[in-house]
């Protein structure tokens, strides 16, 4: 298993507050990887960073096997490289129908002129009829994706990440607001999805984490606690002292 | 559904071909039913639709409220002015110069045009931004290069420091001000508060009278208006026309979709800078006059009110908020209704109409959610359902 994904000694402090000190971590494909760690931890800084969101004060984010440096480019240029980034907050365009918010992230030419001139061939729509029924939106791709429920937002999200045909996903706390079926289903998507692709995950809810039975990160004060199974690490004597004792 | 759609752009077209062609008869050329000066009124009309078109793209649907593209609109006045004013003037000077024995040195002619110019600035040296005012080509191309480059410089500053929202509304106000503050100076070379005037008369067609001249802008502005509608029509039915609404509503989302968020707000921005430029000069020389209160923030303040009055969002919308708006406001404040003693309130319409129009904007955007062509839509769907 080859690194997709290298944080070398990475730095980040916002008005003094260290968000993230000297971190050092990496992911490798394909692989599932859950991210824990108490609130301000540096979990999401983590996040901004690889995604080109927050700058890092230091450090070096290195992408694939050619080590291409991601700290100098802007955000639209790492999410073309194959990461995708999902939010906290399902962030979709509401006034859209699910069809349309699929097609404008579908893998194509990116420019204005590309974009006025687009036509919607036969095989993207197969494409798109793929990726509806991975997230379970088959039977409402014709519905205005501001009135789908919390749980299915969040799924379309997802769903406009794989149509950009990612290598590396982040995903920031896919369950909140979710019934547990919900969850459940989430668990199992992220899973599947994890045998062609990277995927990191940050989530707070530990039986969420659990199920979906990956290597764990725990992060504290901005670096690496321990890494390991859930098991493993839930029997680390700092992370029960600084998270999980609690 | 998608036919009826499809075929808006026809539809427009067929629309504002038949008016032109019914107020063509109607007008002074035909059976007299309509003045000059209201058919000129139509045709400037049909100008403020198209840059209520342009605000609506840029601010409709990518959510850009831009307070600067009535800056454009005049600007595109001003770029055609210099050419139709120096040209009449030069007609003038040859004309006047022909009774004498001895012909006017090219020297001398120049100087006269200059004298004619701007004398009313105190001056009689022609700046050197006229150099290309003898040459319609030339300023025909300036109308689309110089508000674009402005626009294009302008939106590269703003949206690379990502200023968005209300924020950037203040930044293209500021524009507008400072560029209207600029020309209202004297040596700024475009005769200060007195603006380019005479606009009326194109240079070579002496002999046309200002009936057929407004015939002949008519048609200008309408094919300007059609051809307008149609291009915003296909880049809002296109997946461009998407991300743009995407940008308005989720802008970070688009981004890391993978588009280069801050090119296509420069990109539309230009484009329908440009827009609003063209519209300025059909504008102007049937107003025959611009000068720099036609820049004022308020201008543009007024353009906003026209889109959301008649429909942000919605191409149609633009154009109804534009022509409704624009042409009752003219119907008030031109002073042909008379005064209404009321108890002891004086109800003077130049003065209340603002108080009208304000009040219709605020009930307009508080009761219905896509303003007139909302509401209309509205009515249509009850009358249908029952």
């Amino acid at each position: 298993m080859n690194d997709l994904l290298e944080v070398r000694n990475i730095s980040v402090s916002f008005d003094g507050f260290k968000a993230i000190n000297s971190l050092s971590w990496s992911i490798g494909y394909p692989e599932l990887r859950a991210i824990i760690g108490p609130n301000g931890a540096g979990k999401t800084t983590l996040m901004d960073i690889i995604s080109g969101k927050t700058k890092a004060d230091s450090g070096k984010v290195l992408w694939d096997e050619v080590a291409i440096p991601l700290t100098q480019k802007s955000e639209y240029q790492i999410a073309k490289l194959g990461i995708g980034r999902k939010f906290q907050r399902p962030t979709i365009f509401e006034e859209q129908s699910v069809e349309e918010n699929i097609i404008v992230s579908l893998k194509n030419n990116r420019g204005f002129f590309a974009a006025l001139t687009y036509k919607y061939t036969d095989q993207e729509k197969f494409r798109v009829g793929e990726i509806a029924s991975t997230i379970k939106l088959t039977s409402l791709l014709s519905k205005k994706a501001g009135e789908l429920s919390h749980g299915q937002k969040q799924w379309l999200e997802i769903g406009m990440l794989l149509s950009q045909d990612p290598k590396l996903l982040l995903i920031d706390e896919p369950a909140a607001g979710m019934t547990t079926k919900e969850r459940n289903m989430t668990v199992q998507l992220l899973r599947d999805l994890s045998k062609t692709k990277s995927i990191i995950v940050v989530e707070h809810d530990m039986e969420f984490i659990r199920n979906l039975g990956c290597r764990v990160t725990v992060l504290h004060e901005g670096s690496v606690l321990a890494e390991g199974s859930i098991d493993h690490v839930s029997k680390n004597k700092e992370v029960v002292e600084v998270y999980l004792g609690r | 559904m998608n036919f009826i759609k499809r075929n808006q752009s026809l539809n427009f077209v067929i629309f504002f071909f038949l008016f032109s062609l019914v107020v063509t008869i109607a007008s002074e050329l035909a059976m007299g039913l309509f003045s000059t000066s209201f058919v000129k009124v139509l045709g400037k009309t049909m100008m403020l639709c198209l840059a209520a078109i342009a605000l609506d793209l840029v601010w409709g649907y990518c959510g850009i409220l831009s307070l600067g593209h009535m800056a454009f609109f005049a600007l595109g006045g001003y770029l055609i002015g210099m050419w139709l004013m120096y040209e009449r003037t030069k007609e003038i000077v040859i004309s006047a110069a022909s009774e004498q024995l001895i012909p006017l040195t090219p020297e001398e002619t120049k100087e006269a045009i200059g004298n004619q110019i701007f004398g009313v600035v105190g001056g009689s040296d022609i700046p050197i931004i006229w150099i290309f005012a003898d040459s319609l080509i030339i300023h025909l191309l300036l109308i689309v290069i110089i508000p674009g480059l402005l626009a294009l410089v302008f939106g590269w500053l703003a949206f690379r420091s990502r200023v968005t929202g209300v924020y950037l509304s203040i930044l293209t106000q500021a524009m507008t001000l400072a560029l209207s503050l600029y020309l209202f100076q004297n040596d700024s070379g475009l005769r200060g508060n007195n603006g380019l005037s005479g606009l009326q008369n194109i240079p070579g067609y002496g002999n046309l009278t200002q009936d057929v001249i407004s015939v002949i802008f008519l048609w200008l502005s309408t094919f300007a208006l059609c051809c307008g509608f149609y291009l915003a029509s296909i880049i809002t039915k296109s997946k461009l026309g998407n991300l743009l609404v995407g940008i308005r509503d989720d802008e970070a989302r688009v981004r890391f979709l993978g588009y280069n968020v801050e090119l296509y707000k420069l990109l539309i921005f230009v484009v329908t800078a440009i827009m609003a430029a063209i519209a300025g000069s059909l504008y102007y020389p049937q107003a025959g006059i611009v000068n720099p209160t036609e820049l004022a923030p308020i201008a543009s303040i007024y353009l906003a009110v026209w889109v959301s009055i008649g429909g942000r969002g919605k191409l149609i919308g633009a154009v109804l908020g534009a022509a409704f708006v624009s042409l009752i406001s003219s119907f008030f404040t031109s002073g042909q209704i008379p005064n209404i003693d009321f108890w002891i309130i004086n109800i003077n319409w130049v003065d209340w109409w603002l108080i009208i129009l304000g009040l219709s904007f605020v009930s307009i955007t508080l009761t219905t959610q896509n303003g007139l062509f909302g509401l209309i839509e509205k009515v249509k769907e009850r009358v249908i359902n029952k």
